[in-house]
């Protein structure tokens, strides 16, 4: 049943709650939701799923009315599958909002229209469970025919009072057995009941305990794994939506990590080899500033094409004829409907794939924009495509604004005062430029005087050790090293012990790259994680990638969380974004990676010296914005024409 | 292209044409007309902006603005508050002072949020504003005491605010629950912290852009009277509504 119903502005003020489903919610599922999903744009879900830090898993449901400014918000048990609420809550909005006042807070009133909603909303269920079960009688007849009866009569019990959609709104998934033997239990337990207690809370409860007696042969440790497993799934097709669509990747096979060449053949790290040395200059911190100190605006032009460009849609689709339209516009009247923001998503769309955004993330956004937007008035003299526009340019900067802190060097110190090393671990698949941006970051910390050291958990490619060597010593910094086919726990456990013996403030790790599908080294990084437990784990990943950034970021995080060992698994802070220099304006990835995984672009690469590090730089982009909208403007020929040719017909219908 | 200028010359010439044909008292009347309403409409803008009369909730998410908002308005938490999506802005007369009679004007007060991808709305209020609060959770301060120090930090170096020296009041919210931390207590903590984060990010660099400043003496341990602008540090409870220091501060700062 119901746990809570809110309805709230945009404001934060709770206007309306459902007194009589009084239950004390376990954790803060509602600033949960606004948190982390409605301020990450992912208001187009259909649900949002909350475990409560006790026992007890909710799922939210919500609708906003962009109008107003309100939002309404279900809050119900994760186990009963609610199918009216959405019903509920959009016939919700549509009686509240017309007795909305902004200057009122208080809706005593509302309960008498929400008693007789939820009733109506419940009808309907009914109705249309009893539509559905209709069409399934055989089946379950065929199935399970002693317990049709048992059926018909819960069914006939429930369908006079109103409590009766207690089970059966659980029953209409159609496919699902396990779901339907609930329903089956729960109307049979629940069916004589009815007249007697109206607490549908406990629906499942009862269900559960009266089972065996009212149902005979039913096996119930059979249907509670069943149903774990429903709750289970569900969980996981929300957790894991994003990766599941992308077709899996080859893994590589040529990777082996126990039968390769016996350890002297790979094991050059022995000091003999010392002709590198001669040539390698040595390389105090002066070659220069590193550019992450220096003022750089690395996103804003990115960003604003990405809004600024698209204004090439121009000619959205007009029904309603010329004259309406433009009186509409002047006044400010014309309410935004889905199929307005239809043709100016889209295009926004595109332009966001052109920009290497990764499909999935342009259709969520867009998705979401369209929510927030629907219902919404236009305001006088705006077109819908600059509305649709300025929303996603606020919901760009709101993704690319980092929520946690991004400033290492002061976690660098608070580290110190505590007398640890700061260790960050580099992740992320072959060949993005690990090693490379490692040592760049170690000669960023040098340059502001924290002591550096290198640890080489890359252990498995051969020259790992080497090329990290070859950086530690034009940098001269402390490296450790093992040599290759240790355990790379092992060495980066050690070398946080040397660290803290040699007054090391800062530990950089590097690891070998893998791909995100390579179960066995996947294991080894958890492994590596959660034995040391860093300060902060990278996510170094290449601005080149396109979809693949989504499938990377997911499954890495994914394969963290569930090869971890801890109860709260150690996922990715931070990312550090390689090759921006070879990129130009296709600058998507930042926005799909970080809006996938929420965590923060920390540092930017872009180039191949060590000064080569930027930090992405979001708020830089308000004055700039202007600017770019008006270069981007499609002042050229092409538009004016158009325009040009429009009035012309216009002045020429107007005079016949 | 060239079709382009030539219909464009065209137009222009017949434009010409009509203009000229006109008597001259109506094209006088015109450009007057034209004239004023720019004039007034600068004058406007002018006007509109030079007022700073708008006092600014600032904190982390969570500290109880959006209550301390509807209790300077209102009088009352009404049914509670969920984290805010949106600034609160509004302008009123505050709630103790409804009653008292002679020429009260009305504040503005708004409420940013303060989930950390929201926090750039702040720039947009702080050109009006005559004075800020910026809302401690004294209950829950431990745990946040560097996200607290770190939010407190960049308002304090912005730009805007040093440069008109807008008043800061640090209001330790919650005081009515027993194991809420003394003001005295949340105060010394945040300097020692932004203590710290002055050292590190006066480190980092002259070009991050977040510290357009940098705060008090170098070579001294910071302390909240080094500051140019004004800061004070207060008590109060939202959900009992015991906000008279907070009251207090609103009226000294935006004039009766």
């Amino acid at each position: 049943m119901l746990e809570q119903l809110l309805i709230f502005t945009r404001g934060g003020l709770i206007l309306w709650t459902c007194k009589e489903l009084g239950n004390a919610l376990k954790g803060s599922p509602i600033d949960a939701l606004i948190r982390s999903c409605l301020l990450e744009e992912r208001s187009a879900d259909a649900a949002f799923n909350y475990d409560a830090p006790g026992a007890g898993a909710y799922t939210l449901k919500w609708t906003f009315d962009n109008d107003l400014g309100l939002v309404f918000v279900a809050v119900y048990q994760r186990i009963l599958n609610l199918l009216y609420v959405e019903d509920l809550l959009s016939a919700m909005r549509r009686e509240f909002s017309q007795i909305y006042n902004p200057k009122r807070t208080a809706y005593g009133e509302f309960d008498e229209t929400f008693r007789q909603l939820q009733k109506e909303a419940e009808i309907r269920a009914e109705a249309m469970r009893k539509l559905k079960q209709a069409g399934m009688a055989p089946m379950v007849l065929g199935k399970k025919q002693g317990q049709a009866a048992c059926l018909r009569a819960g069914q006939q019990g429930g369908g006079k009072q109103r409590s009766s959609s207690n089970g059966g709104s659980g029953n209409d998934e159609d496919g699902d057995d396990a779901e339907k033997r609930r329903g089956l239990v729960d109307n049979s337990s629940n069916g004589p009941q009815n007249g007697i207690k109206e607490s549908r809370a406990s629906s499942a409860v009862k269900g559960k305990e009266n089972g065996p007696p009212d149902s005979g042969a039913f096996d119930v440790s059979k249907l509670q794994k069943l149903r774990s497993k429903v709750a289970k799934k569900n969980d996981a097709s929300t957790a894991s939506k994003a990766s599941n669509k992308e077709p899996k990747k080859i893994v590589k096979k040529n990777r082996v990590w126990d039968d390769s060449p016996s350890e002297s053949k790979l094991d050059f790290t022995d000091p003999i080899d010392e002709r590198g040395d001669g040539i390698v200059e040595v390389l105090a911190a002066d070659q220069g500033e590193s550019m992450m100190d220096k003022e750089e605006i690395v996103s804003s032009d990115s960003e604003d094409e990405e809004g600024g460009e698209t204004e090439s849609a121009k000619p959205i689709a007009r029904k309603k004829g010329w004259f309406s339209s433009m009186f509409q516009s002047i006044s400010g009247n014309a309410v935004l409907e889905k199929s307005d923001l239809q043709p100016a998503l889209k295009a926004l769309k595109d332009r966001l794939m052109t920009k290497n955004v990764a499909e999935e993330i342009a259709e969520k956004l867009c998705e979401s924009i369209a929510a927030s937007l629907e219902g919404k008035k236009l305001g006088s003299f705006t077109r819908v495509f600059s509305t649709v526009q300025a929303a996603m340019e606020e919901a760009l900067l709101r993704i690319l604004t980092p929520k946690r802190s991004v400033d290492i060097l002061r976690d660098v110190h608070a580290a110190k005062e505590q007398g640890k090393p700061y260790v960050i671990v580099f992740v992320g698949v072959n060949g993005v430029g690990k090693s490379t941006n490692l040592a760049k970051v170690a000669y960023w910390l040098l340059q502001h005087k924290v002591n550096v050291m290198l640890a080489a958990c890359d252990t498995f490619r051969s020259g790992a050790v080497e090329q990290l060597r070859t950086h530690a010593r034009r940098l001269q910094i402390p490296i450790f090293e093992k040599g290759y086919e240790k355990d790379p726990a092992m060495v980066a456990k050690e070398a946080i012990q040397e660290a803290s013996r040699n007054n090391s403030n800062v530990v950089l790790v590097d690891t070998a790259g893998r791909m995100q599908d390579n179960e066995p080294l996947m294991r080894a990084l958890s492994k590596l994680i959660n034995v040391n437990k860093p300060d902060l784990v990278l996510f170094v990943g290449e601005a080149l990638v396109g979809n693949d950034a989504v499938d990377q970021l997911s499954k890495f995080n994914q394969k963290l969380a569930d090869l971890s060992t801890l109860p709260t698994a150690r996922l990715i802070d931070g990312i550090l974004l390689t090759k921006f220099d070879t990129i130009d304006d296709k600058v998507g990835a930042a926005l799909s990676m970080v809006y996938i995984s929420g965590a923060p672009v920390m540092f930017v690469g872009c180039g191949q010296s060590y000064t080569d590090l930027k930090k992405l730089n979001v708020k830089s982009i308000e004055p700039d914005r202007r600017k770019w909208r008006n270069i981007l403007r499609p002042a050229t020929s092409d538009f004016l024409q158009i325009s040009f040719l429009k009035i012309m017909t216009i002045i020429r219908n107007l005079q016949d | 292209m060239e079709q382009w200028v030539y219909h464009i010359k065209q137009q222009v010439s017949q434009i010409e044409q009509w203009i000229r044909q006109q008597p001259a008292d109506q094209l006088y009347i015109a450009i007057a007309a034209v004239v004023i309403a720019s004039a007034l409409l600068i004058l406007f803008r002018t006007f509109n902006r030079s007022k700073a009369n708008s006092i600014i909730l600032a904190g982390l998410s969570g500290s109880g603005k959006t209550i301390l908002f509807y209790q300077l308005r209102d009088g009352s938490a009404h049914h509670g508050t969920v984290t805010s999506m949106e600034p609160n802005d509004d302008t009123f007369l505050l709630h103790s002072e409804v009653e008292k009679k002679g020429k009260i004007k009305p504040v503005r007060v708004v409420d940013v949020p303060g989930h950390s991808r929201l926090r750039s709305k702040l720039d947009e209020f702080l050109p009006h504003a005559a004075g800020l609060i910026f809302v401690v959770d004294a209950l829950d301060f431990l745990p946040n005491c560097r996200a607290v120090a770190e939010y407190l930090y960049d308002i304090l170096t912005k730009a805007i605010i040093v440069k008109k020296k807008i008043p800061v009041l640090i209001l330790c919210n919650k005081t009515d629950k027993v194991t809420a931390h003394s003001k005295e207590f949340i105060r010394k903590q945040l300097e020692k912290e932004i203590d710290k984060l002055r050292t590190s990010r006066t480190a980092i660099s002259s070009a991050d852009v977040s510290s357009e400043y940098t705060l008090g003496v170098s070579g001294e341990a910071f302390s909240f009277s080094q500051c140019h602008n004004k800061l004070s540090i207060a008590e109060a409870s939202g959900i009992t509504g015991e906000i008279s220091q907070a009251e207090q501060f609103i009226r000294e700062h935006v004039k009766l």
